[in-house]
Parts: C-alpha cells; structure tokens; sequence
C-alpha cells in the first residue's frame, strides 16, 4: 500500500480534495444550475411551467422591479460590515493583547451566542428593545426619550441585527492575525521613535467619529449637527489617546488579512440575509432575501426567485473575486499578507 | 408548568412570517416533527371496528394506517409527550387504525408544491387526509384533485356539520372537503391604551401610528379593507381590490403600519408594542391569559371568516379509512376534544354541549362558539381564479415591500 501510494503520490492531492468536490457539485453546482435553468421558465403552478431562453427578460424585469431591494440590501450589509469591524478590532485587540489568562474564557464569550439559534436569538431583541421594554421603557419614564421614540420597525435595529449576529464572524479572524503577530516587532518601532500618532490620530478618530455620529443621528431622526460634533470630539479624544504610531505602522497593517477575511464573512451572508429585517424592520426595510423569499414561498414565482438568487449570486462572486485579484487570495484566508 | 398557553397558542398555525420564512430553524423543525401516534402501540393491523358507534362500513374494513398531513399545533396533544394526541389515539383504540400523524404544513402553497408532481402525474401522494384553507381547498378541488367523500360512510358529518359551511361555492355538495377548524379575522387591540374600538378605522389611525400592523396573509388584509372601504369580500372585483390596496398603501408610506406580519403581531401586543392589529380570534383568546386588556372584536364594518378543510387527495391508498376519521372528528365529544385544545370555532353541531363539560369558561367564548349576530358580520373571501389569484398576491406583495 505505501509502495502504490509513494508510485501515485502526484495523485494524493486530488484524492485529499475528491470529497469535497463532490460535495460542491452535489450541493452546490447542480443546485446552481437547477436554480438557473429555472430562471427561464415561465408559467403559473396550476397551469405548470415550461422552459424557454426567451424568457432571459425574466432578468431585468426582476432586476428593475427590485433595484430598491437590492440597493438596500448593499446598504445595510455594507453598514453593518463596518459596524461590525468597529466593535470587533478594539474587542480582539484587547481580547489577544490584554486577555493575559482569561483569552479562553474570552474568546468562548464570543462565540457563545451561536449556542442559541439565530432566530431565537432575534426574536429576543424584539424582547430587549421593545417599545416600552428594559431599555427604552425607563428612558421614556424619565423624559429621555419621547413617547413615540422606538428602536424596533426601523432601519437601524435591522442594521444592528445583522451587526451583532455577524460580530464573531469579524472578531475571530482579527483575533487570529493579531495574536500570531511577533510582538517584538511593536517594541522595534517604539525603539524606533514610533511614539504618538499626532496630528494622524486626532485627526482619523475625529473623522470616523463625525461620520458614525452623522449616520446614527440621521437613523435615529436627531439633529445631525449636534451629532457630528459631539461624535467629533469624542472621536478625536478617542484617536489621540489609543492611535500611536506603532500601532498605525506595524499592528494595523499586520492585522489587515483578518480584516479582509472578517468582512466577506460577515458582508457576504448579510447582504442574503433576510431573517433581520423580516423580524426587526417595517415594510420599507425589506431586503433582498426577503423578496427572494416572498417570490419562492407566497407567490409562487419559481422563475423570478431563482433570477434574483442567481444575480445576487453572481454579485457576490464577481465582487469576491475582484476582492482576492485586488487583495491577493492570501489575505482572503487571514494567511500572512506581507 | 400548567400554564401551557405558550405551546397551546395556535402560533404556527397560519402561514405566518417565521413559519415561511424559517422552515430550516432549529425552533422550527422542533415543531414539525413527524408523530406516529402508535409507534409505541404494537401497531394492530385489520382489527375490525367492535361497537356499534361506527358508521355502516359495508364490504371495507379499515386500513392497518393513515397518513395525515396537518399544520403544526393544530390538533389537541399531550402537555408532557408531544407525539401524543388523545384524539388520534381514541381512533386507533376504537378502529385499529395506526395515524401517522405529520405536522409538516406550513404554507398553504408549499404544500401544494409538494402535492403538485404525484396528483399531475395520477399518483399517490403518501397522503389520506391532507389540511387545507379554504382558498386552496377551492383550487385543488378546480383542479380535480381529490377524492370524492363517498357520504355513505360519514352520516355524523352530514348531520353535524354547523350550516354555515354548507355548499361553499367550490363545492356545493360538500362532497370534496370537510371543515377541520375555522377562525375569524378581525380587530385586535390593547383596551389599556386605545380604550374600547369597533371600526376597523382603528387601523388608519394616525393616533397610534407606528403601533399598528396588518396581517401579511393576502385575504385577512384586504379582506378587512374592502369592508372598510364598505365592499364585500366574497364579491370583490378588481376595481375594488387596487382601491382596498391604495387605502393600505397610504398607510403603509404614512408610517402608520409598523409591520405586515403572520401570528407574531400577538406576541407584539403582549409586549405592548402594538396598541391596534388586524387579528386572529384565536390568538387573542391565548394572549388575553398574558395581558388582559387585549381585545378582539368583529368591527361594525366586518370581519371574514376562513377556514380550514381536510381534503383526500386523488389516488389516496386508505380512502375509506379516512373517510371513517372525517366522520370520527364530527362526533361531537371528539369535536370538543379538540377545540378545548386549539380554541379555534369548531365547525361541528353538538360540540359546545361536550366543551361545557371539559372546559365551561371555554364553551362561553363567543370566538369559539361565535353569536349569530357575529357570524353576519364575517364575510368569506371570493373565490379567486387563477389570474385573480396572481394579480392579487403581486399587488399585495408590492404592498408588503417585497
């Protein structure tokens, strides 16, 4: 048996790569290509659905019927990507640099939502946020908040939805490139003059700061000049203090690969996602997936369902591979990208 | 744990947004589970009926099994053991007769797509007894997919059926469906906070805007707003369709409409996010046990009425057999049986006298046992044919943002 192997070691590759092929073609190409042939049907479920490839105009239609969705769709995956990398860099910042014994234990508590299921896991924001509930309840009480204020039925607690059920999909990834980071290499820089960030940090934090206040006093409907500006401050005191050079030079550059690998893991299955703004949005809130849905299951619209997954498919994979021409595959798989 | 109300509520019922949408969850396929309620009887085959309680059975015998597709939480079942429904048991012990009972509708038109390959093909389904709502009960039945009910075997049905449900327009001879439970749709609201409603205008209410949401199933929706608008449901022309479906889109871009949603609006109005919905009689009747101010009424302008059918699908194996459990669930103690569990209206003469006997409290509901005076005021919905059907749900879809 070794013998044979050692004469067909050329062939232990495809071997070690056969199952999961296999796996691919059976749930994943023929799946494909099922769902692509079924774009070109027409037809009703009564009267049964017929093949033709006249029925190509089955892609614009769909595209322009729900260009709203789609867009929309792109927006709040886009937001909540970055939203999601905002909390989860300083968190596996300090869960790889600062956890010192409780790592593990930090580390489980990131992963321990996935021991509830996704949709219980929404459905108790409903719970949380609720209109008169433990959070928004007592600051309605005290005349923080007007009566008519509410989280839930709007875009930013669909945004946030997908937010905190994607956070560890971007927490892991930096977790992983920043702890393999030879710390020595941040001492070299320190040694190096590499000391505070000034004016970079002030200036980057009062940015990001500006921009993220903006956007959440425009979803919360408050003024949005007071906003910035206090999301301003905040921000510049934020990058003066935490942004040094070192950090700007060695850690950051040497924890891009999970960066990139965290934001296709949590932009991808967003922009599918339609479990958050079923549950969480209003009817101006609906994404793509909830239309592909809708099309599948209540209208029994088989053709346009399957364009609309086909197109967001190939969107995705289009958009993936011009991520990894730009980027380099390495920095996909959070492998060393320098 | 003897609040069960949570598990009784009939949450998964109707198509509603979780349940189409989610099929794959964990909390999902929990409820879906396929029960055979004999799996732990040694499973008797061809044991002959003893008393005398059974119809005339001429020449055939009971089937060894049944197979019987219905919605999930929809049947009366054990506190302590899920798979376990008296009712079914009851029939087994009386006809030998094994129910393989399956819980997997969830959608009226996912199952038809099920359905849909074997019946064109002229083939059995796997199905003797299938639930369906009325408007898909008329579809199949348009189509000519299911067996006729031989009446012969089912003199308690014949005789117990309650009037209203005889010879609905797609089958005038009830010799194609039989009435499982129904349920009205109407006006749901929180007494606390919006005091007592009777109109439906309740829902265009810019006073409670944010705090109202509508159902996201086609006809309980435009059902509601057609009679608003003062049209009737079960003569709706096209006309009056897109004029029911602007008055909602006005709304809807208002921002008066928080949501469209299935039975989830029930649990929002427990929470209190939700002071006025468009409601289900049954939902109301569980979720008043958590908060007591909810409300459901028939507003003055109406409500509508719908139902559920069990339907023997073309070619069914045990047809006979399931003929014998349409009759079995029309006698009224077995009728009651059931509704003390589901608390939908029991479509069967007889059964309130049997549900005073389990259940009085129950037995006065007027959402179980509704008035006369309600039953004048719900409407059914038409009829749709195909083309109405299409355009309809597209309009209303649009409606709905997706």
């Amino acid at each position: 048996m070794g013998a044979f192997l050692h004469r067909h070691r050329g062939s232990i590759p495809y071997l070690l790569l056969a199952p999961g092929l296999l796996w691919l073609a059976v749930f994943y190409v023929y799946p494909a290509f099922q769902m692509f042939i079924t774009s070109f049907w027409s037809g009703t479920l009564e009267t049964g659905f017929s093949f033709s490839l006249s029925n190509w105009t089955t892609y614009p239609e769909a595209l322009d019927r729900y260009s709203e969705q789609f867009g929309r769709s792109l927006l709040y995956a886009a937001a909540a990507t970055i939203l999601t990398l905002l909390i989860a860099y300083p968190l596996a910042y300090a869960i790889a640099f600062r956890g010192g014994r409780f790592r593990n234990l930090m580390l489980f508590l990131v992963v321990a939502p996935f021991f509830t299921s996704f949709l219980l896991r929404t459905v108790s924001w409903k719970i949380i946020l609720g209109d008169d509930g433990i959070v928004l309840g007592p600051l309605k009480a005290w005349d923080i908040l007007p009566d008519e204020f509410r989280v839930l039925a709007t875009p930013i607690a669909v945004i946030s939805g997908i937010t905190y059920n994607f956070l560890p999909f971007m927490t892991l990834p930096i977790y992983v490139s920043l702890e393999k980071m030879d710390r020595r290499l941040t001492e070299a820089a320190q040694d190096l003059y590499a000391g505070p960030w000034r004016p970079g940090g002030t200036i980057a934090g009062a940015g990001v700061g500006a921009v993220l206040a903006a956007i959440l006093g425009f979803a919360f409907r408050l003024d949005i000049g007071p906003a910035a500006a206090v999301g301003l401050a905040a921000g510049a005191v934020i990058g003066t203090v935490f942004l040094s050079e070192s950090f700007i030079r060695v850690t950051l550059p040497l924890s891009l690969p999970g960066v990139f690998a965290g934001s296709l893991l949590v932009m991808i299955p967003a922009l599918g996602d339609y479990v958050n703004a079923a549950l969480l949005g209003n009817p101006s809130t609906n994404m793509i997936g909830n239309v592909i849905q809708s099309r599948f299951l209540t209208n029994a619209d088989y053709p346009t369902a399957s364009a609309l997954s086909f197109i967001l498919m190939v969107g995705i994979l289009a958009a993936v591979a011009v991520y990894a021409r730009l980027l380099g595959t390495e920095n996909l798989t959070a492998g060393r990208g320098v | 744990m003897t609040d069960r109300s949570g598990l009784h509520a009939p949450l998964t019922r109707r198509t509603f947004l979780i349940g189409t949408t989610l099929t794959g969850a964990a909390a999902f396929v929990a409820a879906c589970g396929t029960s055979g309620t004999g799996t732990d009887a040694p499973g008797p085959t061809g044991v002959a009926p003893t008393d005398g309680a059974s119809p005339p059975a001429g020449e055939q015998t009971p089937s060894a099994e049944l197979n019987f597709a219905n919605w999930p939480l929809y049947i009366d079942t054990d506190d302590n053991d899920p798979t376990k429904h008296k009712t079914l048991e009851d029939f087994t012990a009386e006809y030998g007769t094994v129910v393989r009972y399956a819980e997997v509708i969830n959608d009226n038109n996912e199952f038809f797509g099920t359905l849909k390959a074997p019946l064109e093909a002229g083939q059995d389904t796997g199905w003797d007894i299938v639930v369906l709502t009325q408007w898909m009960t008329a579809r199949v039945i348009r189509l000519g997919w299911v067996e006729q009910i031989d009446l012969a075997n089912v003199p308690t049905f014949v005789a117990n059926l309650e009037d209203a449900y005889r010879a609905p327009d797609f089958d005038p001879t009830n010799e194609y469906h039989a009435p499982w439970q129904a349920g009205m749709t109407g006006l749901g609201f929180d007494s606390a906070v919006t005091g007592d409603l009777t109109s439906s205008a309740a829902l265009w209410d810019p006073q409670w805007s944010g705090r109202i949401t509508y159902l996201s199933e086609m006809r309980d929706a435009v059902g509601l707003t057609l009679q608003k608008l003062g049209h009737d449901p079960s003569t709706v022309t096209t006309e009056q369709f897109d004029e029911a479906i602007a008055e909602m889109k006005r709304a809807v871009d208002e921002g008066i409409v928080r949501a469209f949603t299935g039975n989830d609006y029930a649990e929002d109005m427990v929470a209190g996010n939700v002071a006025v919905a468009m409601a289900w009689s049954g939902d109301i009747i569980q979720k008043a046990l958590e908060r007591e101010t909810l409300r459901f009424v028939i507003p003055d302008e109406g409500g509508s009425l719908w139902y559920d059918n069990m339907l023997i699908p073309k070619g069914a194996a045990n047809k006979f057999t399931a003929e014998l459990f349409i009759d079995f669930v029309y006698r009224p103690a077995i009728a009651a049986q059931i509704a003390a569990w589901v608390n939908f209206i029991v479509p069967v003469k007889g059964a309130k006298e049997e549900l005073v006997k389990i259940d009085e409290d129950l037995a006065d509901n007027v959402l179980i046992f509704p008035t006369d005076e309600m039953l004048t005021k719900v409407k059914r919905f038409k009829s749709l044919d195909e083309d109405e059907e299409t355009y309809f749900n597209d309009q209303f879809s649009t409606l709905t943002g997706v």
